[in-house]
């Protein structure tokens, strides 16, 4: 596929090539041809109605692609969709994003769209839980909630008439990510499911899956109802940030959260679609095999990756027939 | 650069403590290094090379020369490193000049020796054509293609690499001249000269976060650091070059600890560089 970052030696080379190739062919689907270049036709059957979408042109009565990347078709659209493109929200989304600035009544979060997004304070639920009206009190306290450069997790709410995107982080599982880290994938690689939150029970990890392309891996962090907290609670709790240097990770909760994300940076690297059944399924490979975590981003684990998925794709399409 | 929240420090600095980073490497371990050579043909000799995310490019070209009066049996090497505005976006415009010639001067130091020319790694003698009157002039430029951290031991590598490369033409003499003419010299086409890289050193840098170092930072990883020093070690295990950086103290014995484990590592990626550079060049010279 496209240049592989890997010192690939022969024998390797061959095996990932084949190995892409069947990708290829399981795929099929009338995408053979799907990737264009600018100025390459468009294999459509003119005599049905079709919708020019993004990304295409009509030239001399024929479709032609504007821009390089791969052909989509959704029923009547057809659409090519660039290779780098930035993210392009839906409303619902499940997005994870950095804040990088503080402003009157709302943060603006980087989330790899061609605007910053905005959460307003009102879209934030109160540390103390209770439903009221912001005074201009919390208006100053913002940054006791979130400060610059804090990773947030949020969803999208609505679009604003400017274009600009609107999150909200109303419920408990939305907030603060601490204790982990954040990977940075191409946006097209996160598909919209049913779950994007994933708690990895063998593990102790969470595992959010932005649908723009951020990635977090974490220790878990229980979900809290800030209702219940009572007088008691809340105490215990203003005493906690007064301690300098909370504990670190343990070693092995560390070693499962590498592992996942070393995961997840070979999974893009080869372009595979992210869900949590391919992510668990690559850790395993790697455990199996016992490999350095380390190791894991080397090309031989890449090869077995690409290989192992041509598999069972072909084992999945044979059991559809 | 990006900025990481405190949360995201913390794992980092954690990270560093345990042993075990955020791609899962060991303190003391590289990112794996992957070298092309030849892939600038105009110039007599380049190389890129890749470390991780880190991507550097460095070429060598040789243009005859009059040797300075000083050192009329030595010829000329110099060098020079520009940080693309491409690499990150901190060296938009000129933000990338001084970080370019920092990265200049501490090769320079560490590839070039002293004033006179003395205990360089690349020997100068070599580069002399006509004692006196003509000799070769050595450009060495490196270009900083993406930024992740480590661009020192990076650049070094490559201009390693670009180094072994180089085929410095073969020059034929016109016969014997007097004093003060500049004798004709016929430059081949077609031989070339290889030159001897085993005496190059290589740089190894250490970044000091908290209380351990590690080897081979990430962009990340260096936002932690206190300190960092670069040890450049030759294949003898000589330090031909000290570099530190950032505005924290360091003990003298911690120092003195940095370069012993410089020393450990360096045979490591000297191997390594050296095993990529050869197989760079065979299959360069398969294609």
């Amino acid at each position: 596929m496209r240049g592989l970052k890997l010192p690939l030696n022969q024998t390797q080379r061959i095996r990932l090539q084949r190995a892409f190739e069947k990708l290829q062919t399981l795929s099929a689907k009338a995408n053979s041809d799907a990737s264009v270049t600018v100025a390459d036709s468009i294999q459509v059957n003119y005599e049905d109605a079709f919708l020019k979408g993004h990304g295409t042109t009509d030239l001399n009565g024929e479709l032609v692609a504007t821009v390089c990347g791969v052909v989509e078709r959704v029923n009547k659209l057809v659409y090519v969709r660039g290779l780098r493109a930035r993210y392009k929200p839906e409303v619902g989304d499940i997005v994870v994003g950095r804040i990088v600035e503080v402003a009157q009544k709302r943060w603006r979060l980087e989330i790899n769209f061609t605007q910053d997004a905005v959460l307003m304070l009102s879209s934030m639920n109160m540390p103390d839980g209770i439903q009221r009206r912001r005074t201009a009190l919390d208006e100053l306290n913002m940054r006791s909630i979130f400060e610059e450069n804090d990773v947030v997790c949020a969803e999208v709410r609505n679009f604003q008439h400017d274009g600009s995107l609107q999150l909200q982080a109303r419920s408990q599982k939305y907030g603060k990510l601490e204790k982990g880290q954040l990977l940075i994938i191409d946006p097209y690689l996160v598909k919209k499911s049913k779950q994007h939150f994933h708690h990895l029970e063998q593990f102790g990890v969470d595992l959010i899956l932005g649908r723009n392309g951020f990635i977090w891996v974490g220790e878990h962090v229980e979900v809290r109802d800030s209702m219940i907290i009572d007088q008691a609670n809340s105490a215990e709790q203003s005493a906690v940030p007064e301690e300098k240097n909370p504990a670190y990770t343990s070693l092995e909760m560390r070693q499962h959260i590498c592992r996942i994300a070393n995961a997840i940076r070979v999974l893009s690297t080869l372009g595979f679609i992210m869900d949590a059944e391919l992510i668990m399924q690559t850790v395993e490979l790697s455990s199996s095999l016992n490999l350095n975590i380390h190791d894991m981003l080397g090309s031989e684990f890449h090869v077995l990756v690409a290989e192992r998925e041509a598999e069972r794709r072909s084992l999945m399409s044979k059991r559809k027939r | 650069m990006v900025g990481l929240s405190a949360g995201e420090k913390h794992f980092i600095q954690g990270g560093i403590a345990q042993d075990l980073r955020s791609d899962g490497r060991k303190r003391l371990t590289y990112r794996s290094i992957y070298v092309e050579t030849g892939v600038i043909p105009q110039a007599h000799g380049s190389a890129r090379v890749r470390l991780g995310a880190t991507d550097v490019i460095a070429s060598v070209k040789a243009e005859l020369g009059r040797p300075s009066g000083l050192q009329p049996d030595k010829g000329k090497i110099a060098i020079f490193v520009d940080c693309s505005p491409t690499a990150a976006p901190m060296f938009e415009g000129r933000g990338g000049e001084e970080l370019s010639t920092e990265l200049s001067v501490a090769l320079q130091r560490c590839l070039l020796g002293g004033k006179s020319g003395a205990g360089a790694g690349i020997d100068p003698a070599s580069l002399v054509v006509v004692e006196g009157k003509v000799c070769w002039d050595l450009y060495i430029d490196g270009l900083v293609i993406s930024s992740d951290g480590n661009l020192l031991d990076a650049l070094a590598a490559a201009i390693k690499a670009a180094l072994s490369n180089t085929g410095i033409p073969k020059v034929d003499v016109a016969a014997e001249t007097t004093g003060d003419e500049q004798p004709e010299v016929n430059i081949s086409d077609e031989e070339f000269l290889q030159f001897d890289t085993s005496g190059i050193p290589v740089i190894v840098t250490l970044t000091k976060v908290g209380r351990h170092y590690i080897v081979d930072a990430t962009s990340e990883e260096e936002s932690q650091m206190s300190s960092a020093v670069s040890i450049s070690i030759n294949r003898k295990g000589h330090i031909c070059g000290l570099t530190k950086r950032g505005g924290a103290g360091l003990d003298p014995s911690i120092i003195l600890d940095m370069i012993s484990v410089a020393k450990h590592v360096s045979e490591q990626l000297l191997n390594k560089l050296d095993s990529e550079i050869a197989a760079a060049e065979a299959s360069d010279e398969e294609s």
